[in-house]
């Protein structure tokens, strides 16, 4: 005799019956699956797990940049070093070095000149 | 058929005593056809159950007047299908990158050495070629049935048992071949 041959006559007879309750097990799945497609759809169900964790982390650089934005005062706009050496300076000094207008060539002049002769 | 058409309507309608006698009159059925693919209870179990799930969940596809049956047997060798090339992916990552699925290969010890071998040769062979040459040697089915359930052209599954055949007797030494 051919093996394959007995051995698919051996394969007919394998043949596994359902259990008593297995029409139960599946009538408590599909009332399962039923309740919670209901009941637990949230927005990040269809996400894969996967990307959760990038998704969060995403969300938290965000809205730590949104609250050091909104909740950190400003600070003037001028350096460290400047801040320290602000009460050093003379108002002529700080007229030179911090003011935000140029002055013209003729105002520095004279400004260097008053200062030389102090 | 007058039966399967009223409980079609029936469960379309989301009539749940009717889900509960489309399985309790289908089971055996989907338990046959999938013990010719798996060994275990388990999984014979696992798969019933998922093909009872989708079928509930696609039933508006089926028209009343169709073959349910043929449909139901459909989903149910769709689904082994499936499962046996998801098996068998996992079976090629784990002879390549780790152990071998010893459970898999072992030769069961009270089975002759002869079926055991042509066993192993069977669950080597592509679910392709395998799940036509089941249907057509253990479930008796004709190459029209096999099409039919398959969804693919009778020559296609001819061309399939050729090759399965082929590839089965090269398996088991070249001159091992069956005749039916």
């Amino acid at each position: 005799m051919n093996d394959l041959k007995d051995f698919f006559d051996s394969e007919r007879q394998r043949v596994f019956e359902p259990d008593s309750f297995f029409t139960q097990r599946v009538m408590a799945r599909l009332n399962d699956g039923k309740e919670r497609r209901f009941r637990d759809f949230v927005i990040w169900e269809p996400l894969t797990n996967s990307t959760l964790p990038v998704l969060a982390v995403a969300l938290v650089l965000i809205l730590s940049f949104i609250a050091v934005e909104f909740l950190i005062p400003q600070l003037p706009q001028r350096g460290m070093v400047d801040s320290f050496l602000a009460p050093e300076q003379s108002p002529t000094e700080s007229f030179l070095y911090n003011d935000t207008d140029v002055p013209s060539r003729q105002v520095v002049l004279e400004l260097i000149t008053l200062e030389d002769q102090e | 058929m007058e039966f399967d058409r009223e409980l079609i309507i029936r469960a379309q309608a989301g009539d749940r005593s009717a889900h509960e006698v489309i399985v309790n009159h289908f089971s055996a059925m989907v338990f046959r056809l999938i013990s010719r693919f798996f060994r275990t209870r388990e999984d014979v179990e696992d798969i019933a159950q998922e093909v009872f799930l989708k079928v509930f969940a696609r039933i508006d596809q089926v028209r009343p007047d169709e073959n349910f049956p043929g449909w139901l047997a459909r989903v149910t060798v769709n689904s082994c299908y499936d499962e046996l090339r998801k098996t068998r992916r996992r079976k090629e990552a784990m002879e390549a990158y780790g152990p071998e699925m010893a459970a898999e290969q072992a030769v069961n010890p009270r089975e002759p050495d002869s079926l055991g071998k042509a066993r192993l040769a069977l669950q080597r062979l592509d679910p392709k070629l395998r799940v036509p040459l089941v249907l057509k040697e253990v479930d008796d089915m004709s190459v029209e049935e096999i099409a039919n359930t398959l969804g693919l052209t009778q020559t296609n599954v001819k061309v399939r048992l050729f090759r399965a055949r082929k590839k089965l007797q090269s398996m088991l030494g070249g001159n091992e071949g069956y005749k039916r």
